[in-house]
């Protein structure tokens, strides 16, 4: 376990991994991104750079789950996480809409209060 | 959110002494029709409010409506499609009290001279909401063959679902009682919300009927479903139904 020991890849997945790692520490530190989203994305960085770190972790696992080719089953493990955040995106977005909607005609309902009070007053001067 | 303040406003309602019949408008581009509309619901239903709800129309729907006196207009902010709208419209009628609800759509294709055949049967049948269709007891309603199957899968559908016969539930010409409205108030889907309201009521232990009715067929504008959105419309219209069957009761 020592830098020279590693591969071309790996030191690329180790890359990539610090700039998602580096990324979502300084947008969450802005608040830029929230505290709730940043932690799948904090565990996929640490994810790749675990993998890339320890390269024998993957072919344990892709012996495991009977993959013969090893990379494949890395990009298995993301895709499959890939669908899991885009359906957890999809719920904050139906989250969101519904929100919206609510706001939305509250605002309707509100404009037309303020519009009678208005009308209301002017009749009492 | 907001449901207390909705249980609140029922106390409120008890003491009202206007109009116990709101007419809802939702409305969107209809600069064209909205003045006729207006108007033939105050010929009709002299003791009726009545509540345009500009749905964020391009044109100008809501200064138009608002030249008249004593109509109450909403304009909404962003468009929500004729669900969101509408709901606007229950939620207003529920916090203001009425005892009733009616809807009667912008484009001038309900007739408000049918509402009081739709009040009749609320009060004589104990509804909780009535429909007004265009196939029950009535001389034929000219509308596309595809449309024709489209309603005809429904009816097969809520038998199967919710045991009840439906003639027309695509129709949007509908009136409500505040029990119906408080359900829907809560919970009213967004795009095309007809068909799923009548599964959501009868879920919540309230009845629905039908009274034929006459309408208007459309003279400016077109229909929001073309023959290429359709089969998106049936199979968003079946899943919404599906899962509000499958969702437990609230």
């Amino acid at each position: 376990m020592f830098p020279g020991s590693f591969d071309k890849i790996q030191w690329l997945g180790i890359t990539f991994s610090l700039i998602i790692l580096l990324s979502v520490f300084f947008l969450v530190r802005e608040r830029l991104l929230k505290e709730k989203y940043s932690l799948i994305w904090l565990l996929i960085g640490l994810f790749v750079l675990i993998v890339s770190l320890f390269r024998d972790l993957l072919d344990g696992f892709s012996h495991l789950i009977g993959v013969y080719y090893a990379p494949s089953a890395f990009f298995s493990l993301l895709i499959a996480g890939a669908y899991l955040l885009l359906l957890n995106m999809s719920v904050s977005i139906s989250h969101l809409k519904a929100q919206n909607k609510a706001l939305t005609q509250e605002v309707g309902l509100l404009r037309l209060k303020v519009e009678e009070l208005q009308q209301e007053d002017k009749q009492s001067e | 959110m907001g449901e207390n303040c909705l249980s609140r406003n029922i106390e409120a309602a008890e003491k009202r002494e206007s109009a116990e019949l709101l007419a809802v408008i939702p409305a969107f581009n209809e600069q064209g029709n909205i003045l006729r509309v207006i108007h033939e619901i105050q010929e009709e239903l002299p003791l009726a409010d009545i509540l345009v709800i500009n749905d964020c129309s391009e044109d100008r729907t809501g200064l138009v409506a608002r030249t008249i006196p004593g109509v109450k207009v909403i304009d909404l902010p962003c468009n929500l499609g004729i669900g969101g709208a509408m709901q606007t419209g229950f939620k207003y009628a529920m916090r203001a009290g009425y005892l009733y609800a009616v809807q009667i759509d912008g484009d001038g294709q309900h007739l408000p001279q049918e509402v009081p055949k739709l009040l009749q049967a609320i009060q004589e049948k104990r509804c909780d909401m009535v429909i007004g269709s265009r196939f029950l007891e009535v001389e034929s309603f000219r509308t596309t063959w595809c449309r024709r199957l489209g309603i005809r899968f429904f009816d097969l559908l809520f038998r199967a679902l919710v045991n009840l016969r439906i003639t027309d539930s695509t129709s949007g010409f509908r009136l409500y009682n505040r029990k119906s409205l408080e359900v829907l108030s809560r919970y009213y889907s967004s795009d095309y919300p007809e068909p799923d309201a009548i599964v959501l009521l009868k879920k919540n232990g309230l009845k629905v009927c039908e009274v034929g009715v006459a309408m208007r067929e459309r003279e400016h504008g077109c229909s929001s479903i073309t023959p290429i959105k359709s089969p998106y419309y049936m199979a968003k219209v079946v899943l919404t139904i599906l899962f509000s069957c499958a969702r437990p009761r609230r």
